[in-house]
């Protein structure tokens, strides 16, 4: 009898042991950052400190890991001016972050402030956001996200980054081209035709460097290069061809135009680096000096050092149109969010607050991170070569939204890319190109409707 | 007498029954508060009490199941649980976050309609086949030659072994930037591998059999160590040449080693993921009449891609349901038909 006694309490032992793990887990996962140890590149120990100090610390979920240590230095800043402490969690390189936040949500653990990068995201959350229409930030930007139907503002854009066909300013010069003429696809044309010609003279491998493989590059192609098409020289807010094309439906003579452009790109881009090369591959080719375009924007800036980079560079808008385009493509790559239901939702709407208004944020981010400010009031100018000169179709209202990023998700990855990735390789024609664009979107918009 | 000896355990019962219903509704109605989860446990242990002191003849029956609660619950939080919630989700319009509403088979009959998945379906089984039969020749050739007496058999042994020691995502990096680079510059002027539809899924063959033949090799090779040595003698002194002794008696002997391999690539083929992602992540593009597809998507990167890159969790679900129940009956019928020709010895 005493025996079986024994063994019962070693059993019920067993058992409360279990529940109590689950139990406190359960208990204690409403007290904030402790459960993040798997989350990429977070100092799990230090956060959990930080939150058992001040009890209620705000939560970021950021998805630009580049910026995370510039992140932080705000956040401490912004504890020292009003001792709300914030713990910044960054997120990237390859982490799937839209997951690690809706398994936050299904574990009760959501974050005050998470990231959002366009419509697709956003749909996720309508009924979990709060409306920042009232804060300063929102006054002082035309780059915040509003709800399509209810024109609230919901999103805190933290920087603009601006793309197009980013230039050798050196080798334009020995070849006696004027950057400020490539307003139009003729010019570019008159251009590319001309640094062919003298490609020993100047020293060049190809004219371009592009990227156009389907597995890795599909966001250069598929998203960033395609969203010319949408918005392309366009008003800021002039969605008429994304809406369009959102129905299944592409432009003719519009689609025609850029077709000719990317065959012109193709035509002159580096052929080993367009068929299979990845994004180092495409930037060590340009920033080696052996070309003299790259189809990326002014978030190569940071990677320019690590190829000691002497000449002077700028970006273009890739002017696809027989007329003349002279705005560029630019707009905050993400937004982000305030969590309605989290603990502290005015302290959140003061940590943004600060970060567009202060001056020792907006010099943080705007000098330290590289990034470009979205706020009018933000007198800090940024530094590196293409951010300046980014800063200049910003401040003159030369620019174009991304209609691209309210794309349906996977679009560019599992169909646009591939038609890029097709016609980089000379498997098809350019008029191919144009067809095959039109049947893959019909049919991408048709199969995948929500 | 015998009503006196209930009492208590009666109460006890009653009481963690309270405690555990009172615990489970807080918890349902997100009340929060650190004392439920002791509540709960209190609840719990009484109903266990109750039950051990209730003077009837099975109660120690009852005892035993409760020893094999630690092993059921985790099996069942982290296996059955899981997966019977999968194949709630399919049938609806789970978004990751939450579920709206029911949809019924409509997830079925989506991915059936959808070209790319049937495409996917149709390259995976082709896959599956190939790598099957590469992987289990190579294997065992391999095995062969490292069970005879050629010099230095355990050095060959861990060098074929290795290439399963590296985890397939930097195998995959690695080799891609072997066929995009290396091979591109000795056969200087070549386009990659990797940008042709065809030889990209050839590829990804090389690089799983370069992978995964080492593996299968080891099985193969402690299967030849059964083969009894004077069964191998009898036969060389009957005359019978090397071929007949591999063909009529090692391979029929180690029918049951082949069973277990073909088993594995089967099933690893068919699961084929890491480098599949790596490698190529679905590229290049083919073109088939209006329609244009990546080439190289294989069933488990085109569920990935379903669910997480084009946010459709519900019908990444549902392919990943489908997925199983193909991949159950295709090796179950594999196992049955193996084992039928199996020698007992």
């Amino acid at each position: 009898m005493k025996k079986r006694f024994l063994s019962v309490a070693a059993g019920v032992l067993a058992v409360s042991a279990i529940l109590a793990g689950c139990g406190s887990g359960a208990a204690k996962s409403d007290g904030g950052a402790d459960n993040q140890s798997s989350a990429a590149e977070t100092k799990a120990g230090e956060s959990k400190a930080d939150s058992a100090a001040s009890g209620d610390a705000l939560r970021l979920i950021n998805g630009k890991i580049e910026i995370d240590a510039q992140l932080k230095k705000a956040a401490e800043k912004f504890k020292e001016k009003t001792g709300q402490e914030v713990v910044i969690e960054s997120l990237g390189g390859g982490v799937d972050i839209q997951g690690q936040i809706k398994s936050y949500k299904a574990a009760d653990n959501m974050p005050d402030l998470f990231v959002i990068g366009g419509d697709g995201d956003y749909a996720n959350w309508t009924d979990m956001v709060a409306d920042l229409s009232d804060t300063e930030f929102a006054k002082n930007t035309d780059f915040a996200y509003k709800d399509k139907t209810t024109g609230k503002v919901v999103g805190f854009p933290y920087a603009v980054e601006g793309y197009g066909i980013t230039y050798n300013a050196d080798i334009l010069e020995k070849a006696g081209i004027d950057p400020a003429t490539l307003k139009n696809y003729d010019a570019f044309k008159a251009a590319f035709e001309k640094l062919d010609g003298m490609k020993d003279e100047l020293g060049i491998q190809a004219v371009a460097s592009v990227a156009a493989e389907a597995g890795q590059m599909y966001w250069s192609t598929g998203n960033h290069l395609f969203g010319y098409y949408y918005t392309g020289g366009l008003e800021r807010g002039d969605n008429k061809y994304f809406d369009m094309a959102m129905k299944g439906e592409l432009d003719d003579e519009r689609l025609g135009e850029f077709a000719d452009m990317t065959e012109l790109l193709f035509k002159y881009a580096d052929p080993q680096v367009l068929v299979s090369g990845t994004y180092d591959d495409q930037l060590a080719l340009w920033a080696q000096g052996k070309t003299a375009f790259i189809t990326q924007g002014n978030w190569i800036d940071p990677s320019l050092p690590t190829y000691n980079v002497s000449f002077k560079a700028g970006l273009l808008p890739l002017a696809f149109t027989k007329s003349d385009m002279t705005r560029i493509l630019a707009d905050c790559p993400s937004w982000w969010c305030v969590y309605k239901d989290g603990k502290n939702v005015e302290g959140a709407k003061a940590f943004l607050d600060f970060l567009a208004t202060d001056p020792d944020a907006q010099e943080i981010l705007v000098k330290e991170a590289g990034m470009i400010s979205p706020y009018k009031t933000s007198t800090i100018e940024p530094e590196t070569p293409l951010a300046v000169s980014l800063k200049k179709y910003v401040d003159a209202g030369e620019t174009s939204s991304w209609a691209w990023s309210n794309m349906p998700e996977g679009l560019a990855q599992n169909a646009l890319g591939l038609v890029f990735d097709s016609f980089a390789k000379g498997s098809i024609t350019r008029d191919d190109f144009v067809t095959l664009m039109k049947s893959t979107m019909a049919d991408y918009i048709a199969n995948n409707k929500k | 007498m015998n009503t006196d000896k209930k009492i208590i355990p009666l109460a006890m019962l009653a009481l963690g029954a309270i405690l555990t219903i009172y615990a489970l509704i807080l918890d349902l109605t997100g009340a929060t508060g650190e004392l439920r989860g002791y509540i709960l446990i209190l609840g719990v242990i009484l109903l266990i009490l109750g039950v051990f002191k209730m003077p009837h003849k099975k109660h120690t029956k009852i005892v035993n199941m409760v020893f094999l609660f630690p092993m059921v619950f985790t099996f069942a939080v982290t296996v059955i649980i899981p997966f019977i919630l999968g194949i709630i989700y399919s049938f609806t319009d789970w978004n990751g976050i939450q579920v709206t509403r029911f949809v019924g088979f409509e997830n079925y009959i989506t991915m059936f309609k959808q070209s790319d998945y049937v495409y996917s379906f149709v390259i995976t089984l082709i896959y599956t086949v190939i790598n099957m039969v590469l992987v289990n020749v190579v294997g065992f050739v391999l095995a062969l030659v490292c069970s005879s007496k050629i010099k230095g058999t355990s050095f060959f042994r861990s060098a074929y072994f290795l290439p399963n020691l590296i985890g397939g995502l930097v195998l995959g990096y690695v080799w891609q930037f072997i066929f995009n680079k290396v091979f591109t510059t000795i056969f200087a002027g070549s386009l990659s591998m990797l940008t042709d539809a065809n030889l990209a899924l050839l590829a990804i063959l090389i690089v799983n059999t370069w992978q995964y033949a080492g593996y299968i090799m080891l099985i193969y090779l402690t299967g030849l160590q059964t083969v009894p040595k004077d069964v191998l003698e009898a036969s060389g002194v009957d005359g019978a040449s090397a071929l007949t002794t591999l063909f009529k008696i090692k391979i029929p002997m180690i029918a049951n080693t082949f069973t277990v391999c073909i088993f594995l690539t089967l099933v690893n083929s068919f699961k084929q993921f890491d480098l599949n992602l790596a490698i190529t992540n679905g590229a290049p593009s083919r073109i088939m009449g209006p329609k244009i597809i990546q080439a190289t998507e294989l069933l488990a990167l085109n569920i990935y891609n379903t669910a997480i890159r084009k946010n459709n969790y519900a019908l990444g679900q549902t392919k990943a349901v489908v997925f199983f129940i193909i991949l159950a009956a295709v090796s179950l019928t594999q196992v049955a038909i193996s084992k039928k020709r199996e020698v007992e010895l």
